[in-house]
């Protein structure tokens, strides 16, 4: 044998291994990848709460569950939907595209953000193993309102709190860090003004998240001492106030939808233009409706209190502040419908998210408006109304946002895209089957059907409605089946793509699919908001 | 086939409003509904037309469309267009908002009745100290004031009769009230807010009825509970009891009651009045008018129940 030797097998760290590469990772993408796996694994759940409360509520007097068990559901399935998928997952998304999208290397803590996500997990994991506690989970609804709340048997509320508590630590360290990385680490050239809108989105979500946890964490803690017994801040037979805990939870509450929206209007904003072929119509306008946006959400707290007797002029003030936010938020939608306009339309899965989002999404934001005007308020305040305008707003908001995201984003991701057949089928299933389960639901709110019932009386519409409601309820369920189909069948199949498949804007585009641990080699020189059409320009004036 | 047509639009409004004030909240409801459908028509028109227009048709995808980053005055148009509807919506609001509060006339009778929630019924008080329980008789073409709150021990319920107007929290410690106004009738309603277990059997019924067979009902009622002949037995048993114990105080999600346990009124009281286990103190806050209609009805309809049953 000649002497031709082997080195020695170089010793590969156990930081690097296939399990524990995952587990001690600081990476920000491999974190955002745990983000938003750990997120569809929750809204997996959350939606199979949902179906078994649909067939409960199929028909009246049904007696597919217990009582108990649905006022668990529907506490779990918001509390769920909420706090484990929505706001997580923007946070996964954010992780993932944030540093790559301003040119960085990292997030500015990446051992604080690795933190954020292992609470995430912990938290999910006391909240959806408080169903095995004494009396199972908590049964008051995802707003907790005491004294019922207070008073409550058994350990699932205290579990709640608890579980509340490590998320809500979890999203606050995440958002500082949001925070620091945005105002810190952008690349060379990268001026607000040149920030993706995705990002502003990211910045307002964080900014947001500061300012209101803090306001449900005391709250929390209040309500949880006064079901140890010790103190009586919101039990009235004590002398507390049970609307000083609406106040505080509500002051959380209101942000936090916005929190669930914005990024998934910086979403929007980032797929429209791209499968558009043109530049986003209106840059700074959607910015700064953006800002002005949560800016406003934080004095609009009351218009979810209009029933428990506010003064009257405190009710008109929460009328027309929130009546104000319709119109940054028109400013946008009419923004995207403009970026279309003479386009190059690619009907790309991300662009049919993106484009259902602005349809249902208008209906949410309508509603809105209705419930905002509090006389009328005070007849659909708390009634299938709600239910419905709630889920347009965050199932036919966020959840499409998140979609369009998720295709948009997938071959950066995992270097393969989704399937576009399995793609549609996702898309007109869930579509169809969104607007059959909640359109009716209106309606059911307006004859007069309360929320958070277990069965109904038995009369003609009502039965009808709750029916196609439950149907539609199935037919997206069969839209997330195919979604899930999608992501198993494109591990293996999903057409294999380079850097850029979309010929997008934004420098994620510009590091390989999968991007590198340390992302860039190097970053270009920023100049406007779409580097990398910029690039993709003078690359193809050096080759005329 | 008239008719299910029919039907099927009266499903798309609200509640038929029985109510001055009802009424007025659903003029508003048209109003809105007008403003909302136009938003919703200058933002589905142009998106649908855009997408069937300008559809990439299999052009390239490096085929881009011109490079325009906006326009001044298309943003002030869907800024202060959108300002100008809502300024509308706010106007009429405020046009129909005192019809919507409805006050009393100087001179003009007005019923004032107590509404508290307990869990889980509601439990209505006259002004001459009748009770009644879920179901509320009322005068016609009467303004009637409801007080509503709930004991300071209860938890939060809402009140709501959607033919009659919107819904008022029913909160420990704090009072709210509405009023209305109706013609003869039933007119049906439950709890809005979500308040335990049963949340969901919470009904509420008022019935309106004309004024002078109200007056001597109403009378004839408060001399019947002071001596202890009236029904308000069977109506405590059937909105305070039946809820948990079952229709038939067969059981439901509490046990059953027989003569054995109800014949002691002595026992039942103390139960009614403190609870027990995971009985709430359903009647906390009874009189004892109120509590020996209770027992004396329990001890009736139960030894009868046991001799027929036997
Ligand atoms: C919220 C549900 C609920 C309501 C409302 C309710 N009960 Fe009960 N009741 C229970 C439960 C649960 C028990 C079993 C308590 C235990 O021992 O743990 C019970 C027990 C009893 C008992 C004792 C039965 C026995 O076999 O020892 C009596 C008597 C009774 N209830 C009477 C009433 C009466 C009278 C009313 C109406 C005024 C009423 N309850 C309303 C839930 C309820
Ligand atoms: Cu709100
Ligand atoms: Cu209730």
């Amino acid at each position: 044998m000649a002497a031709r030797t082997e080195p020695p097998p170089y010793p590969v760290p156990w930081t690097q291994g296939r399990v524990a590469g995952w587990v001690a990772t600081v990476d920000h993408k491999r974190i955002g990848v745990l983000y938003i796996i750990t997120s569809l694994v929750f809204f997996l759940a959350g939606g199979v709460m949902a179906l078994l409360m649909r067939t409960q509520l199929a028909t009246p007097d049904t007696d597919f569950i217990t009582r108990d068990s649905y006022n668990q559901l529907f506490t779990m399935h918001g509390t769920t939907m909420i706090f484990l998928v929505v706001v997580p997952i923007f946070a996964g998304f954010a992780n993932y595209l944030v540093p790559l999208m301003i040119g960085a290397r990292d997030m500015a803590f990446p051992r604080l953000n690795a933190l954020s996500y292992w609470l995430f997990l912990l938290g999910g994991i006391v909240l959806l193993g408080s169903f095995f506690a004494e009396e199972g989970a908590a049964r008051s609804g995802w707003t907790a309102y005491p004294p019922f709340s207070a008073y409550a048997s058994g350990n699932g509320q205290d579990l709640w709190i608890v579980g509340l508590h490590i998320l809500s630590i979890s999203s606050l360290t995440g958002a500082i860090n949001f925070i620091a990385t945005i105002h810190n680490m952008r690349t060379a050239g990268m001026s607000w003004m040149r920030l993706p809108l995705f990002v502003w989105a990211i910045e307002i979500y964080a900014a947001l998240l500061v300012i209101v946890l803090p306001a449900l964490t005391a709250g929390l803690t209040m309500l949880l001492l006064d079901r140890t017994g010790w103190t009586n801040f919101f039990i009235p037979d004590e002398g507390g106030s049970s609307l000083l805990y609406q106040h505080v939870f509500w002051f959380f509450g209101h942000p936090e939808v916005y929190v669930m929206i914005l990024p998934a209007m910086g979403i929007i904003s980032e797929v429209i233009p791209v499968f558009s072929r043109k530049p986003i119509f209106g840059y700074k306008a959607i910015a700064f409706s953006t800002v002005a946006i949560g800016f406003y959400s934080l004095l609009v707290w009351g218009h979810h209190m209009f029933t428990v007797g506010l003064p009257f002029g405190l009710q008109i003030w929460f009328m027309l502040a929130s009546l104000t936010i319709a119109v940054p938020t028109g400013v946008k939608i009419f923004n995207w419908i403009a970026t279309t306009w003479r386009g190059n339309l690619i009907f790309d899965t991300a662009m049919l998210w993106a484009l259902g989002f602005i349809g249902v999404f208008t209906i949410g934001g309508l509603s809105g408006i209705f419930l905002a005007i509090f006389p009328f308020d005070w007849q659909v305040h708390d009634t299938y109304f709600i239910v419905a305008h709630l889920h347009y707003v965050l199932f036919g908001g966020s959840m499409f946002g998140i979609f369009a995201g998720l295709y948009y984003w997938w071959p950066k991701m995992f270097g393969r895209r989704l399937g576009e057949r399995l793609g549609k089928w996702h898309f007109w299933l869930t579509l169809v089957g969104f607007n059959l389960a909640f359109f009716p639901q209106h309606f059911l709110g307006l004859l007069g059907m309360p929320r958070r019932v277990y069965t109904y009386r038995d009369d003609d519409l009502w039965t009808a409605y709750n029916l196609v409601s439950t149907a539609g309820s199935y037919v997206m369920g069969l839209g997330i089946l195919a979604f899930v189909a999608n992501v198993v069948w494109s591990r293996k199949h999903g057409e294999r793509v380079g850097h850029d498949p979309w010929l997008a804007d934004t420098l994620e585009w510009y590091a390989t699919s999968p991007p590198p641990p340390h992302n860039f080699d190097k970053v270009p020189y920023v100049t406007s908001a779409r580097p990398l059409r910029d690039l993709r320009r003078r690359m193809a004036e050096q080759d005329s | 086939m008239g008719s299910t047509i029919l039907l099927a639009a009266s499903g798309l409004t609200p509640v038929t409003a029985d109510s001055p004030n009802a009424e007025r909240i659903e003029d508003l409801y048209w109003v809105l509904c007008a403003i909302a459908g136009l938003v919703l028509l200058s933002v589905a028109v142009p998106l649908v037309l855009f997408v069937f227009r300008y559809r990439s048709r299999g052009r390239d995808r490096t085929i881009e469309g011109p490079q325009i980053h906006g326009a001044t005055r298309l943003e002030l148009a869907w800024t202060l267009v959108p300002i100008g509807l809502l300024v509308i919506a706010l106007a009429f609001t405020f046009y129909k908002l005192p019809g919507i509060t409805l006050e009393a006339q100087a001179g003009e009778r007005e019923l004032e009745i107590r509404v508290e929630g307990r869990q889980f019924y509601w439990q209505y008080e006259y002004p001459n100290g009748a009770i009644a329980i879920d179901k509320l008789r009322a005068p016609a073409n009467t303004l009637v004031k409801l007080v509503i709150t709930a004991p300071d021990s209860d938890v939060q319920h809402s009140y709501w009769v959607p033919g009659l107007g919107g819904k008022f929290d029913a909160i420990p410690g704090e009072t709210n009230d509405t009023s209305f106004k109706a013609k003869v009738g039933v007119y049906k309603g439950q709890c809005a807010e979500f308040c335990g277990t049963q949340h969901a059997a919470m009904l509420a019924e008022i019935e309106v009825i004309p004024v002078d067979e109200f007056d001597s009902w109403l009378e004839q009622e408060a001399e019947a509970q002071e001596a202890g002949d009236s029904d308000l037995g069977e109506e405590e048993f059937l909105g305070a009891c039946t809820k948990c114990h079952g229709p038939q105080g067969e059981g439901l999600v509490g046990p059953g009651l027989s003569s054995a346990s109800v014949s002691d009124a002595e026992n039942v009281a103390q139960i009614v009045r403190n609870g027990r286990g995971r009985m709430p103190a359903v009647g906390e806050e009874w009189d004892d008018r109120q509590m020996d209609a209770l027992t004396s009805y329990l001890r009736k309809r139960f030894a009868e129940e046991g001799q027929s049953g036997g």
